[in-house]
């Protein structure tokens, strides 16, 4: 994977500094504590974990919303973490975001028109009769219709805002697009035609994709591998289909313990783990393994010291049961 | 009962319009002023105050008399086909004052707030969007400006400028434009964060384009509203200076310097005074029923 490898990330930090007033105790929030994975071209990365454990900063910082406290954020060869806004232009024209609620991340005063034309006015694309012409273009491969072009956002479902914010993302051709639960606000049957629609423009353009969702069954159909966050940290991470399959960390046998099981004969051969306990505050980290609290394999070994992320076969695991 | 698998069939693909809108489309603003014209009051309020722009514009220009035409032989006259409104102590005609005053009331009250309108935006705008210590250290000054009352600003101004229009809007604008820059920025606070906000700015939006295009755009209803309330306030203020005697003076003529004029003999000639307190207080009631029409219409909430 490393010779087509267009996105790495590598022990990435996102901390807010949410200390009430110069005088008040320090409070860090360290959302994202030490994170790396790669994204090789044309792939999807998977992004799974709990409510709360960091996978909005996490991309928001991967499209630099948010300036990371430290690590690299390597794309095409070039590390973009620490670049000032000002030198971001061409990375802005390839990284593109689409966003978890369909209903705040369209500007209501504009017309689907001048939303999905935003990006080439801003970057100097085309001629204004190409912009409109890419307009149509777009419109039609999300699936709306040309004459959707002089509406306004609140006259649309949220499936299709969804579409008209994949095409705004589409239209300046990106390499990588940072998907923030793209379904989670929408119908169920609508959800599988967005993931569709997302897979489709996969294979016709090539892009990568950074797949974030808090349900696992769903990441793994549309992930070639799946990465699962626990408060900050990456705890598992490989190929999808063998994850969902033999999940190794004790969080993610959890995470898909909650997945109904549609045959009965696997799901009795599956242990079931429940998730105990509250997800701990991000300001006051657990000693240790994060994940001890709440795990019914803990032992006084996981108290003392962080497990550090290992390979485990095809496998990245960061969990005692599973060294050498 | 029992359904048989003949009553089903499969859509084509033409038949398929469940994404289909019936409502027209409209525009925010088209959608504003249906709202607006169904509110009586703010609809009154506005033709009053087109009728009064109109009047300001036209009736000084066509009218037979000047506003400081004197007609000694006819003075304190009486409504009448001549002189509508009737004459004052030195036998101008009122009619003709009242509109000329209307040129100067309501220049100082839209001047007014198109300043406060500009100045807050760009200060409550760029407070709000930079944030942080930049946004302390301006909200601080606004403070500042905000705790001396207004009225204080504009005597000393006016003594310092000599009594006419351009120190009344100074003393008026120069700390009413506070509350406009609180409101700006406290919308622009909130709608930064919204996602359509970083949506701009992961497209490499310029700083000035996510301000005015995404997030000012946005908060257009908040501003019109307040605008329109800053209107009458700076007519009060005008008016109220020019009757205490220290505003807009002699010969030009504004309706507080009207009313100032008549006070002395208003026993007498009570006429004189009540048509410039007519007009101000009407001019006030409007713009504030218009203000607040606008509220409600502007608001994308009320449908
Ligand atoms: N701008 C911010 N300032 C301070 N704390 C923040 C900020 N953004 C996120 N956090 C905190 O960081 C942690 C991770 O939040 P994040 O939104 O990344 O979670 P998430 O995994 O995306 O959750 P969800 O599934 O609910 O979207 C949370 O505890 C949150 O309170
Ligand atoms: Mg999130």
């Amino acid at each position: 994977m490393s010779e087509n490898k267009l996105l790495a990330v590598n022990q990435l930090q996102v901390y807010f500094d949410i200390t009430p007033s110069m005088f008040a105790k320090k409070a860090i929030v360290k959302a994202v504590d030490g994170v790396s994975f790669e994204i090789g071209k044309g792939e999807t990365f998977g992004l799974v974990g709990e409510s709360g454990c960091g996978k909005t900063t996490l991309g928001k910082a991967i499209v630099r919303i948010y300036n990371p406290t430290s690590g690299n954020i390597i794309f095409d060869g070039v590390d973009i973490a620490n670049k000032k806004n000002k030198d971001l232009k061409s990375y802005r024209k390839q990284v593109q975001m689409v966003f978890q609620d369909p209903y705040a991340s369209l500007n209501p005063r504009m017309t689907v028109g001048e939303i999905i034309k935003e990006p080439m006015e801003i970057h100097n694309l085309y001629t204004p009769a190409e912009r409109n012409q890419k307009v149509q273009e777009l419109l039609e491969i999300v699936g709306l219709k040309p004459d959707h072009i002089r509406r306004y956002p609140n006259e649309f479902s949220g499936g299709q805002r969804q579409r008209i914010g994949i095409a705004r993302t589409l239209a300046l051709d990106p390499d990588f697009v940072v998907c923030d639960e793209p379904v989670s606000a929408l119908d169920v049957s609508i959800q599988a035609q967005i993931i569709n629609l997302l897979e489709k423009i996969q294979r016709d353009t090539g892009v990568s994709y950074l797949f974030i969702a808090h349900d696992i069954s769903m990441v793994k159909h549309i992930s070639h591998r799946i990465g699962v966050m626990y408060l900050g940290k990456l705890v598992e991470c490989g190929e999808s289909e063998d994850l969902y399959r033999n999940p190794l960390h004790p969080y993610t046998k959890a995470l898909l313990s909650s997945v109904p099981i549609p045959d009965p004969d696997i799901a009795k051969s599956k242990k079931r783990i429940i998730l105990e306990g509250e997800l701990p505050s991000p300001i006051n980290l657990p000693s240790g393994c994060r994940f001890r609290t709440r795990c019914p394999y803990a032992t006084e070994r996981c108290g003392e010291s962080e497990p550090p992320l290992t390979q485990v076969g095809t496998r990245d695991v960061s969990c005692f049961l599973y060294e050498k | 009962m029992e359904l048989s698998k003949d009553l089903f069939r499969k859509l084509e693909d033409n038949e398929k319009n469940s994404e289909f809108i019936a409502v027209q489309s409209r525009t925010y603003l088209q959608d504003a002023w249906i709202r607006f014209r169904r509110n009586k009051l703010a609809l009154a309020g506005l033709v009053f105050i087109t009728i009064m722009i109109l009047g300001a514009i036209f009736v000084p220009i066509l009218s037979r008399y000047t506003y400081e035409g004197q007609d000694i032989a006819n003075r304190h006259a009486l409504p009448s086909a001549a002189h509508w409104f009737g004459t004052d102590k030195f036998g101008r005609d009122i009619f003709v004052r009242i509109f000329y005053g209307a040129r100067i009331s309501l220049s100082i009250g839209f001047l007014a707030a198109f300043i406060n309108l500009c100045i807050g935006i760009v200060y409550g705008g760029i407070s709000g969007f930079v944030g942080g210590r930049v946004d302390l250290f301006m909200m601080r000054v606004v403070d500042i400006l905000y705790s001396v009352p207004e009225m204080l600003y504009v005597i000393l101004i006016m003594v310092v400028l000599g009594s006419n229009m351009t120190s009344i809007l100074i003393g008026i604008c120069i700390s009413s434009w506070v509350g406009m820059a609180r409101l700006v920025r406290t919308q622009v606070l909130s709608l930064k964060q919204q996602e359509f906000s970083l949506a701009a700015q992961v497209m490499g939006a310029s700083n000035t384009r996510i301000l005015f295009k995404h997030l000012i755009v946005n908060s257009i209803g908040p501003i019109i509203v307040s605008v329109t309330m800053m209107v009458p306030s700076a007519i009060f203020t005008e008016a109220f200076l020019s009757m205490v005697g220290i505003g807009i003076s002699i010969p030009m003529s504004s309706w507080g310097t009207m009313a100032n004029e008549a006070r002395e003999l208003y026993q007498n000639y009570p006429i004189e005074i009540i048509w410039p307190i007519a007009c101000i207080c009407l001019t006030m009631l409007s713009l504030n029923f218009i203000g607040d029409g606008l509220g409600d219409s502007l608001d994308p909430n009320k449908k």
